[in-house]
């Protein structure tokens, strides 16, 4: 099996792109990857591409992409699962390489939440992962759906609505200096605890905002990777957990199977731990998700995320900072786009060229959890100086 | 001669001691339905626990209202089903009022039961099993008159002439002076002050004006052991009978009247529903009942195939019913307004009681947000949605503590 590099990334800022529709974004997330390619691309290079795409905005995702990135000669595979959906085109693109099929793939990743009235989301999107005759017309929208799992965590574990108010403030602190980012504003835990409810227990400033965006990454093999970098970040890890799709099916909702399953899958493959991670961009579409996926993810003992966010252990400057783009909570949330714009990131942080950089960062994880909290997708990241073999 | 075994009632936990507003999940049917498995069960049915009702051998249901959901696609499935009743039962919908409801008892053969509902002013439903034994009642004096002071159309339209007076001199107090009555007991289908005037005694209070105010009236003079006249008017039209000896069983599911709740509704696009998905959960969905495999005895609920360690598909499932009793594993409420459905709501996954089975269920019967983790209650039918035109039936949560009120009503 084939090392794989990350050899270019580049994103559109996450935003409410009204004036940009899907094959605006494309092009240019893809032109900004191809420009951060240190010794320059020529798009011919490209042998395959995977794009990441929840909805089918303007239509057939595969020959969207082909068409506006100019790459009508090569195949083009559409990955769909649910908010994973990002580093599972990840993963699908490494085995590309790894096999030794590929030696320079395109993984791209968009979705255009904002296409719909802000009213009908609701709808549209839960009808993406619901069952249709029994779950759909109770009303489970997105947020009702991890506030299921948040308000049994809090029941049983001694986190409080305080301290999902502090991975918000966290997040937003974070999003201040990331270019790209949604939402660059300071907030106060008591802005939190006092915005406006959206589903208990998350209020307004608990929730991930609706976001456009596309995301980028150029991926080769070790093979060739010295033709586009001196400085490539290596994919070490990939891993995709699934779980029981119904809510009334899993029997312990404090807790995220799929993340665990993804998580073991990914650190195996990569012979790493959870104490080896530098820095990690977490699936924080509600703060509480993020604060049970620390647990899942094996960076604190079961119950015990409520301490790593006392102790600032998840903020930049701590042990094992958590979202330093400002996570979905502040950069954004386009699904399709998420997981390979948290990679974006950690191409920036282990290259040490991030807007709001880790110092010293030589490992990265991504995460994603979605689907009705059914699937799970973790990459891990090696810097250019963190993979000798 | 008519022997009634029992008789059940149901108030919308909603309203006032002026009269009960359903729940937003309520309609005529689920409201049909409260009373009339209340009425099989109080025959010695099912226990508690809930699961398979006896349905005491009934063999026909006949529903009374003036509001039935759908004029055409049928509520007869919707309504065999909530009551736990065999597919091939006859329903009988009739569109009428008090008088009708009583005509509906009087003609009922034994192993019917007569179930009237009403929405509207103010609503409720109550249900009668008649048997072969029971309190007796006989059809003693029935007269159909027009006065149509108050219309509705069947576009729903509604027009009052706006004559109350009238109403009630020419319309009720004339038809039973032409009908040389003996002073009733009772008289179902009017306010509490109008049949005051014209009763002998006290009659007794009915909270509704409609349909189930017939029933609600027959209730009252059973537990009364009262003998003597019942009537029942629907504007000028009336229809009387003779109460006699013998008894039935009476149940009350009459919860004290609380406020409705402050709830939101925001228009949007018409929820999607896939017919082809609705028509697979039905059976499961609208009996409450899980799919039980063979050979393991597992439960699935909702039902569904399963794929055997060595591959082998297993489709053996038979449906079984699950308990209605259980209690909060997890619940949340949705307060950000949702188009389509009255916000806030409250969510819950329900842990049923020994079956190792969770619901995921809408709470009913409570205000939104006061239900928590570990509280215990009831599964019970309601109108989940309307979508696309399509009322789409399922349980939601009843929380028990909300039922203390009824034990004390009864």
């Amino acid at each position: 099996m084939r090392k794989v590099a990350i050899v270019g990334a580049g994103m559109t800022p996450f935003a409410e792109h009204f004036s940009l529709g899907i094959k605006d974004l494309l092009p240019m997330a893809f032109a900004e990857c191809a420009a951060s390619v240190d010794k320059g691309l020529d798009i011919a290079d490209i042998q395959a591409a995977w794009f990441g795409e929840l909805s089918t905005t303007d239509g057939f995702p595969s020959g969207i992409l082909a068409d506006t990135c100019g790459l009508l000669d090569i195949p083009v595979t559409r990955v769909e699962n649910a908010c994973a959906t990002g580093n599972d085109a990840v993963r699908n693109a490494v085995m590309g390489i790894a096999s030794g099929f590929y030696d320079v793939v395109l993984v791209m990743g968009a979705d255009k939440v904002r296409e719909s009235a802000s009213k009908d989301t609701f709808w549209e999107w839960a009808g993406m992962t619901r069952d249709m005759a029994w779950d759909y017309p109770l009303g489970l929208v997105a947020p009702a759906n991890f506030a299921l799992h948040a308000a049994r965590y809090l029941h049983e574990s001694p986190a409080t609505r305080e301290h999902m108010a502090m991975v918000a403030v966290k997040n937003h602190h974070h999003a201040v200096s990331n270019p790209k980012a949604q939402l660059r504003f300071d907030i106060t835990v008591e802005q939190v605890l006092n915005a406006p409810v959206v589903v208990e227990p998350f209020g307004l400033y608990d929730c991930t905002p609706q976001s456009d965006g596309a995301a980028a990454l150029l991926l080769a093999s070790e093979d060739v990777a010295d033709k586009y970098t001196n400085r490539p970040v290596w994919i070490r890890g990939v891993g995709l957990g699934l779980d029981r799709v119904m809510h009334q099916h899993k029997r312990d909702m404090t807790t995220f199977p799929a993340t665990i399953r993804a998580a073991k899958a990914a650190f195996g493959m990569a012979g790493l731990s959870p104490a080896d991670v530098d820095v990690a961009e977490v699936h924080d579409c509600f703060t509480a998700v993020e604060m049970i996926s620390y647990e899942d993810l094996g960076f604190c003992p079961r119950f015990e995320a409520y301490k790593l966010v006392e102790a600032g252990a998840t903020s930049v400057g701590g042990s094992i900072p958590v979202n330093p783009s400002g996570g979905l909570k502040a950069k954004g949330h386009p699904p399709g786009a998420t997981g390979v714009a948290q990679c974006v990131e950690l191409f920036e942080q282990l290259r040490g060229s991030a807007s709001n950089q880790v110092d010293g960062a030589r490992i990265g994880l991504a995460h994603n959890i979605g689907g009705p909290t059914a699937v799970s997708a973790v990459t891990v990241l090696a810097g250019p100086g963190a993979y000798r073999s | 001669m008519t022997h009634v075994a029992a008789i059940a009632t149901y108030l919308p936990c909603w309203g006032s001691a002026r009269g009960r507003v359903a729940g937003d999940d309520e309609d005529a049917v689920t409201l049909a339905v409260e009373a009339g498995r209340a009425a099989i069960d109080v025959t010695g049915g099912s226990s508690p626990a809930g699961g398979e009702a006896d349905t005491g051998g009934v063999q026909r249901v006949v529903l009374v209202s003036r509001e039935l959901p759908l004029l055409e696609g049928g509520n007869a499935a919707v309504l065999l089903a909530g009551l736990g009743l065999a597919p091939e039962i006859e329903v009988s919908e009739r569109l009428g009022g008090a008088s009708a409801a009583l005509d509906a008892l009087t003609s009922a053969r034994p192993r019917t039961l007569v179930i009237a509902a009403d929405v509207q002013p103010s609503a409720g439903a109550a249900a009668a099993l008649v048997a072969d034994s029971g309190l007796h009642i006989a059809p003693c004096a029935r007269l159909a008159r027009s006065l149509p002071v108050r219309t509705r159309s069947a576009d729903g339209k509604v027009h009052d002439y706006g004559d109350p007076r009238l109403l009630r001199e020419r319309g009720v107090l004339a038809s039973l002076a032409s009908l040389a009555a003996d002073k009733p007991l009772a008289l179902a289908g009017v306010g509490t002050r109008q049949a005051a005037a014209v009763c002998a005694g006290q009659p007794p209070a009915l909270p509704t004006t409609g349909a189930s105010s017939a029933l609600f009236a027959l209730a009252a003079l059973a537990e009364s052991r009262s003998s003597g006249p019942l009537f029942a008017a629907d504007q000028a039209t009336v229809s009387g009978v003779r109460v006699g000896d013998g008894t039935a069983l009476v149940r009350r599911l009459e919860p004290a009247a609380r406020p409705s709740p402050a709830s939101t509704f925001t228009p949007g696009k018409e929820i999607p529903v896939s017919l082809a998905a609705y028509d697979r959960a039905f059976p499961a969905k609208v009996r409450f009942e899980a799919g039980r495999q063979a050979g393991t005895g597992e439960l699935d609920f909702p039902p569904r195939y399963r794929v055997r360690q060595d591959g082998a598909l297993r489709t053996d499932y038979a449906l079984v019913p699950l308990p209605r009793t259980g209690s909060v594993y997890t619940g949340v409420t949705v307060r950000v307004p949702v188009p389509g459905l009255p916000t806030p709501y409250s969510l819950v996954i329900v842990e049923l009681d020994d079956v190792g089975v969770r619901v995921l269920a809408r709470v009913t019967g409570a205000v939104p947000g006061t239900v928590n983790i570990g509280d215990r209650g009831r599964m019970v039918l309601r109108r989940v949605a309307v979508r696309s035109g399509v009322p789409d039936y399922g349980y939601a949560f009843c929380p028990e503590v909300h039922e203390e009120a009824e034990e004390a009503a009864v």
